[in-house]
């Protein structure tokens, strides 16, 4: 089995990549023809193949990892497959080339990676051939969320920077095209283009990143970068440092002397190129994992249909900002100020993303939100050096955030039975009750909440509680600190104080999502069912014979079979009284629950995969231990890198975390059950101006239209009409103007009158009789070799010529003669002035002196 | 590819009623499978099948309502372009160095003289019969590209290949001197590549006038070919004007309502720099002849040896460089453009941005860089920034504000042209690739956006977005199909424009030729990406998103089979670029290089402030300069 597949030509991998890019192509181009039975076929082939193929090479992995540590080898163990070399570009500060291969490699790292995108990808796919069932684009849905499969594992797999940069376009792309699914509303189209642009903002820094990367490390690829990493730092123990210049803009003193001058500050702002890039990747995670500046575009891909929310705005397209930061670890722990901005960054968005969640009433904007939270705790994990923390809760996250969405859907899918508009069946307040119909997913629902606000024992808990201690007790340092010349200028060193800051923060955030978790889960699950009346069999029976019938075909319907056919005629049928008795919402059918069912599974369990507090099996941690090694000596522990006092703190310090789950679930239990929502209602309308912010996302957006977009945007109109108005009007115009008036001036002196003529003829006459009056002494010299130079006279009529080679005042000849031409001989590096004498036939003398230089003798041949 | 998907949504409603949905099952479905993924291993293991693997699967995708009149084309063209990549397989092209074809044969004149002579002999046909014209026109012009095809069997590396140097007038040294090098390889090929199909795409909305349409794009494709292959001074410049006559008749006659004042506008402009440059070249050709003692020459090698002082370079260069920026065009002289695009028919907006803007910079690439490296290093640095703010930036927001569709590409092209001018700016050989590449890449993806927006001006007769809306309900392959370019424009991995604009910012960044300001170039062409996104996805938006707006456009047909194969070979050629770069860089990579050394050459082996600074005197011929003519003196260096 081992053997079949050499590990540097695991050509299985073809196999993982291309099954659900074939299935993308086939669902594109025949789908229509196929007809949904073989699209559903064809879709579910390709992610399921594909996954089964990840197992073997999981497995493999795994066999080939044990096979190093028996060895006592590197454990970094790759299973790598090259294409075809793509491209090369410049490198290494410019001295050679770097080839860049269409290569794919799994890892420990991708490997989990690729096993949990084709394994949840595989339920979601399942989820969505029901839920999509009626829907008019099936094929086209389908063809898009296997492209996405593709291009997430191009993303995962791919062995250096570019192709990784491939999988992340891509993702960007199929989320654009799956936000605006339904593009015949505007707003959904505005929502992909918003969700494409952010994601765009960032890739200008992955790009940036890349520039600065290979220029320093003279390499793209995983392990050539962790190679040259050094250079980001300083590129040879004793040499300069790798500094990028801040300000003033380019490099050095750049403004010269002059009125720009005063920009020039004393000493250049610089960071150094490991900080540059650290920033740099840390923009491009901002966009496409949804933090803080970029978040804002998450929450509005909600617009698309709910299983590509689970699958792509969950469970694995935004988690990609945090495999890149693990991916490239090796270049964060360069850069401790770059780790606490991660950290920072993810801490902030944590508790800002659950203040939003707390009072929104859309199922799906809660869960949105409660992503770019639990993003944030992701971050603040990796920000803070617990890389397998951090890469832990994506893992977990993925099982019950997906979990999550998809029990929403199912939710959304049972009140679109009646409830047509999508606001008005995604918002929680017309639920409730729910979990006297909707068994099933009310107890997957309840798993999966149980582990994201963190009920002990659940994976929630696990994961979030590692990242808690380790927000409390890390401090990264520079591995590089003090060595070369980094011992003279120093490193920066985290304040001590920032670690309880971020823990403080991330247990606010944790509270928070315990409260408006269990919020959602009360006011959707339990209580009233708020949403129509649920009526007597009797009645319903009086009701069908009145003609009702099509409803209870709506109520098996996707939410989306509004008619793409004709746009006159969307919804108008749907208006109902809802006041009407009504069959009670209902279950979905086997396949969308049996994905929650296994979704809620490893949404309770996979925890015990890494429990942490020093238990005996800490699966994930080993498993990833060979990745971050090199990285681990950069990461050390507060109180002089006390690791007794670290060992000492993790169990007061579990305290947070379920204190958190007490304060939040109970407060919420008080709030929406004891009390039946009657303090949430008192609360918001004792702070209406507060209550109206936090649920206008504290106007985040408004913030951004009016400064950073605004910005752009009437730059853009000035340059615009700066075009019209200056560069078209007054440049080309007043060219044209000059040209016309010149004609206008000379068109005046045409007038056809002799004498005006016989004037101007005797102006020029005399013009001319003057030129040729007066001699011209003119001379090129011309290097004719053998360090010879010929100096020779421009010619003129009845020009006579004399030459003082040395300009001594004594010419060679006495007499004017015809010799227009002089020699010369200079040794390299002199120089000489030569006279020439011009004498014309009216006697009359030019004079001129010639400056002849021989330069110096050269280095390089010509 | 995703948004293939597109054109299945709801425009197939006619198709399904007579064409049964075939009911697929599993079995079938496997089988497929199986069969393509045979025929794939098959392939990879038998090369010389693959275009022809290529081909049929290409056919068999093309959706069934298409006849053969549609798969036949479309299935060539990806033979033509599988063949094309397998050919020049990195390793494949080593293994064929041994059997390098004889370069004899006059292949370059007759690419030239081709659509040439085939001008003049449309003149002859009579003008009712359009089928006659058309046809011919278009023969003309397959020959051509299948003329231009034996150019990929050479092994470029860093020499001139297919050298042919005739004297014309040897009394003033004008030699008729074409050859072809890496980099005008790939030039050569695009104007054959888009030539046809623009014509092709044309040959509906053009009705009246048909022969002089038709002798005016001829002699357009032979001026053009004639330009990138020159390397006469004197018979480059002839081939530069000659360009410039077909263009102002395209436009002027079959333009828009506007089309008096844009061409006359399109004509000074060009003109005025023209005009300058060739008062350089006749400079250069005596300062030639001075320095030689002999008869002057316009032959590029033998000028590249003059070593002139800064004095006078500085000039020589301004004026050549001012010819090249109208054309290409850069700021503040780019206004010409956004308004001869909107005024010309399709096919000239085609021609026009994919082939004619590069001539600019290849002018630029190879006289202004070849001739005078130093003026180059002075004012390269400063350019480099009108490139970025006043390309890349400035021509991005300007696009972004226009309300014109075409207006609207136009101005992406200022914004595209930067990368390019950027990449040759800094002087890196990856950067010059880049650019290099990026100029096949604009070709390709700005001609289909032109192709693209021309089949909706055919039935709308308006360029406004706020016409549009919706359209991918009525149109979805069409609205498939400018996505793809959208995507391909915005430079999305895996399409083209990505790895031109890769290889120029990392090349930029690496450069030392731009003063304090590498980093920041770099940077701020990285922002074109996010400007880039934003401006193309609104056109998208606006025009393919949301609901249907007005009623005129709600019955609008989809693409007709003519549209349909004039922009397929543009889609596939899109991911051939973005999949395969290398075949297009190892070609060009040797001539690249040549180019910046000669260009370092110059600079580091002069003293001082970079300027040889001494009497004008001939260095020797450059290594890679081809043999001379045999009517041709040898003059050494320095001699007199």
């Amino acid at each position: 089995m081992l053997s079949l597949f050499p590990p540097n030509d695991y050509a299985l991998i073809a196999v993982i990549l291309g099954m659900p890019l074939l299935g993308a192509i086939v669902n594109g181009i025949w789908g229509k023809r196929l007809g949904n039975a073989a699209v559903r076929f064809m879709a579910l082939a390709a992610v399921g193949v594909s996954f089964a193929a990840s197992v073997v090479a999981f497995v493999a992995l795994a066999a080939h990892v044990r096979q190093a540590e028996d060895a006592s080898m590197d454990a970094h163990v790759k299973l790598s497959w090259t294409a075809w070399e793509w491209m090369h570009t410049a490198g290494g500060q410019g001295t050679g080339t770097v080839p860049i291969e269409i290569k794919f490699s799994i890892d420990q790292l991708s490997g989990v990676m690729m096993l949990v995108v084709t394994g949840v990808g595989f339920l979601i796919h399942l989820y969505a051939t029901s839920y999509m069932e009626k829907d008019k684009g099936f094929a086209r849905f389908f063809a898009y969320l296997n492209l996405f499969i593709f291009a997430m594992l191009v993303l995962i797999l791919g062995d250096n920077l570019p192709l990784l940069f491939v999988g992340w376009e891509g993702v960007g792309l199929c989320s654009y095209l799956l936000i605006g699914f339904w593009y015949e509303n505007m707003a959904n189209a505005a929502a992909g283009k918003k969700a494409f642009i952010a994601n765009r903002v960032g890739d200008f820094g992955l790009l940036c990143a890349m520039f600065l990367l290979v220029n320093y490390t003279g390499a793209l690829d995983w392990s050539g970068m962790a190679n040259g990493a050094h250079n980001l730092l300083h590129p040879n123990m004793t040499g300069p440092l790798s500094r990028v210049q801040l300000w003033p803009l380019g490099s050095g003193n750049v403004y010269p002397p002059g009125p720009l001058h005063f920009l020039n500050p004393k000493t250049p702002l610089t960071i150094s190129a490991a900080t540059a890039v650290s920033l740099a990747l840390l923009l491009a995670c901002t966009g496409k994992s949804a933090q803080i500046p970029l978040y804002v575009w998450l929450p509005d891909a909600m617009a698309g249909p709910t299983p590509v929310s689970a699958l792509i705005h969950a469970a694995t397209m935004v988690t990609a900002g945090v495999y890149l930061v693990c991916r490239m670890s090796f270049v964060f722990v360069l850069s401790p100020f770059a780790m606490m901005l991660v950290a920072i960054v993810g801490a902030a968005t944590a508790l800002l993303a659950a203040t939003i969640a707390v009072v929104q009433n859309d199922i799906k904007k809660v869960l949105a939100y409660s992503t770019v939270s639990q993003l944030g705790f992701m971050f603040l994990g990796v920000g803070v050096g617990a890389f397998t923390a951090g890469f832990f809760h994506v893992f977990t996250h993925a099982f019950f955030k997906a979990c999550l969405f998809l029990g929403a859907g199912s939710v959304i899918h049972a009140m679109h039975a009646r409830v047509h508009a999508d606001d008005e069946a995604q918002d929680i307040r017309n639920m409730g009750g729910l979990r006297k119909w909707l068994r099933l997913t009310h107890w997957t629902f309840a798993a999966a909440t149980a582990a994201i606000i963190g009920l002990p024992l659940t994976s929630g808990f696990f994961s979030k509680d590692e990242i808690l201690y380790r927000a409390f007790v890390d401090n990264p340092v520079n591995p590089e600190d003090g060595k070369g010349f980094l011992r003279k200028f120093g490193t920066f060193h985290i304040p001590p104080v920032v670690g309880p800051i971020l823990y403080g923060v991330a247990v606010a955030a944790a509270v928070l999502t315990a409260f408006y978790m269990c919020r959602l889960y009360f006011l959707t699950f339990w209580g009233e069912f708020r949403g129509w009346t649920v009526g007597r069999p009797s009645l319903l029976a009086k009701q069908e014979l009145a003609g009702t019938k099509h409803e209870r075909d709506h109520a098996l319907d996707a939410p989306h079979d509004t008619e793409l056919e004709d746009a006159d005629e969307t919804h108008e049928h749907h208006e109902e009284d809802l006041s009407q008795p009504g069959y009670p919402p209902h279950e979905s059918p086997w396949q969308m629950t049996v994905p929650l069912i296994v979704l809620a599974a490893f949404a309770v369990l996979a925890g015990w995969l890494n429990p942490g507090f020093h238990l005996p099996w800490q699966a994930m941690d080993h498993w990833l231990h060979p990745v971050f090694a090199p990285v681990s000596s950069a990461i050390q522990v507060r109180h002089a890198n006390d690791h007794e006092w670290a060992e000492r703190m993790e169990w007061p310090l579990a305290l947070g975390g379920i204190g958190a789950f007490a304060v939040g679930t109970a407060v919420a239990w008080w709030m929406y059950i004891a009390k039946r929502g009657e303090p949430a209602k008192a609360i918001a309308q004792a702070q209406p101006a507060l209550y109206q912010l936090v649920l206008d996302k504290w106007r985040v957006d408004e913030l951004y239209d009016a400064t950073a977009i605004a910005a752009v945007d009437s730059l853009a109109e000035t340059s615009a009409a700066f075009d019209k108005s200056i560069v078209d009007g007054i440049i080309a115009r007043l060219t044209s103007l000059v040209v016309a008036a010149s004609g206008t001036i000379l068109r005046a002196f045409q007038n056809g009158v002799v004498h005006v003529y016989a004037a101007t003829m005797v102006v020029g006459l005399a013009a001319t009789g003057w030129f040729f009056a007066v001699p011209h002494a003119n001379a090129t010299v011309v290097d004719a070799g053998n360090d010879d130079y010929v100096v020779t006279a421009a010619p003129g009529v009845g020009y006579a010529y004399r030459w003082d080679a040395n300009s001594d005042g004594k010419p060679e000849k006495a007499d004017f003669g015809a010799d227009s031409t002089l020699k010369l001989h200079l040794e390299p590096g002199k120089s000489q002035t030569v006279r020439l004498e011009v004498k014309n036939a009216f006697g009359f003398v030019g004079k001129k002196s010639i400056f002849v230089a021989h330069p110096p003798a050269q280095t390089s041949s010509l | 590819m995703a948004s293939q998907a597109h054109s299945h949504e709801s425009g197939e409603v006619a198709a399904t009623k007579h064409d049964e949905p075939l009911m697929f099952g599993a079995p079938q479905l496997v089988a497929i499978a199986l069969i393509g993924a045979a025929a794939l291993v098959g392939a990879t293991f038998i090369s010389g099948a693959v275009p022809v693997v290529a081909a049929v699967v290409v056919a068999a995708l093309v959706p069934k309502r298409q006849g053969w009149n549609v798969r036949a084309p479309i299935a060539a063209m990806a033979g033509l372009l599988a063949a094309f990549v397998v050919r020049n397989w990195p390793a494949a092209a080593g293994a064929a160095e041994a059997v390098q074809p004889a370069e004899t044969g006059h292949l370059l004149s007759w690419i030239i003289w081709t659509p040439i002579v085939g001008a003049i002999g449309i003149l002859f046909l009579p003008r009712q019969s359009h089928g006659a014209l058309r046809g011919t026109t278009l023969g003309l012009m397959v020959f051509t590209l299948v003329l231009s095809l034996p150019l990929l069997r050479a092994t470029m590396g860093r020499t001139f290949h297919f050298n042919e140097d005739v004297a014309w007038l040897p009394r003033f040294g004008i030699h008729y001197h074409v050859a072809v090098d890496g980099i005008s390889l790939w030039l050569v090929l695009l104007t054959a590549f888009v030539t046809p199909l623009a014509t092709y795409a044309s040959f509906g909305p053009i009705q009246k006038r048909i022969k002089d349409w038709c002798f005016a794009l001829l002699l357009l494709e032979g001026g053009m070919l004639g330009t990138f292959l020159a390397l006469d001074l004197f018979v480059f410049y002839v081939f530069w004007e000659l360009v410039l006559i077909p263009m102002y008749v395209i436009i002027g006659v079959w333009g828009g309502t506007n089309r008096i004042r844009s061409t006359i506008k399109f004509f000074l402009y060009t003109m005025f720099g023209s005009v300058l440059m060739l008062g350089a070249i006749l400079y250069l050709g005596y300062t030639y002849a001075r320095a030689s003692g002999g008869a002057p020459s316009f032959d590029y090698f033998e000028l590249q040896r003059l070593m002139i002082p800064r004095s006078a370079q500085l000039w020589l260069w301004a004026a050549f460089t001012l010819a090249f920026v109208i054309k290409v065009p850069m700021f503040p002289v780019h206004t010409w453009l956004p308004d001869a695009h909107t005024e010309a028919p399709t096919a000239g907006s085609v021609i026009l941005a994919a082939i004619l803007l590069k001539l600019g910079t290849y002018g630029y690439l190879r006289y202004s860089m070849g001739l005078f490296p130093e003026a180059c290093t002075e004012w390269g640095a400063n350019l480099a920034g009108v490139a970025v703010l006043g390309g890349i930036i400035y021509g991005a927001l300007c696009a972004w504000k226009q309300e014109d569709v075409k207006r609207l590409i136009a101005y992406s092209s200022v914004a595209h042209l930067g990368y390019v001018m950027l990449g040759l700016f800094a002087v890196t050989p990856a950067a010059i690739e880049g650019g290099v590449l990026q100029m096949v890449n604009h070709g390709i993806s700005t001609g289909m956006l032109f192709l693209l927006f021309g089949v909706i001006y055919d039935r709308r007769h308006t360029r406004h977005i706020d016409e549009f809306g919706g359209l991918a309900k009525p149109m979805p392959m069409y609205a498939t199909l400018f996505v793809v370019a959208t995507v391909a424009s915005v430079g999305l991995p895996t399409t083209n424009g990505f790895i031109g604009e890769f290889m120029v910012i990392t090349g930029t960044f690496a450069s030392n030729k731009l003063g304090h300001f590498n980093g920041v170039q770099a940077a701020g062409a990285a922002i074109g990406v996010i400007l880039g996104a934003i401006y193309m996805l609104m056109v998208v938006q606006k025009m393919f998103f949301g609901p249907v707006t007005k009623k005129e456009n709600r019955r609008l047909p989809d693409l007709n089979p003519r549209e349909l194969v004039s922009l397929a070979p543009f889609a596939m050629a899109i991911f051939v670029i973005g999949l395969f770069p290398n075949v297009l860089l190892s070609q060009m990579h040797g001539a690249v290089e040549r180019v910046v050394d000669d260009f370092d050459a110059r600079i580091e082996g002069n003293p001082g402030p970079r300027y040889y600074d001494g009497p004008i005197k001939l260095a020797p011929r450059r290594p890679e300069a081809p043999e001379l003519g045999a009517s041709r003196p040898v003059v050494a260096a320095g001699e007199k």
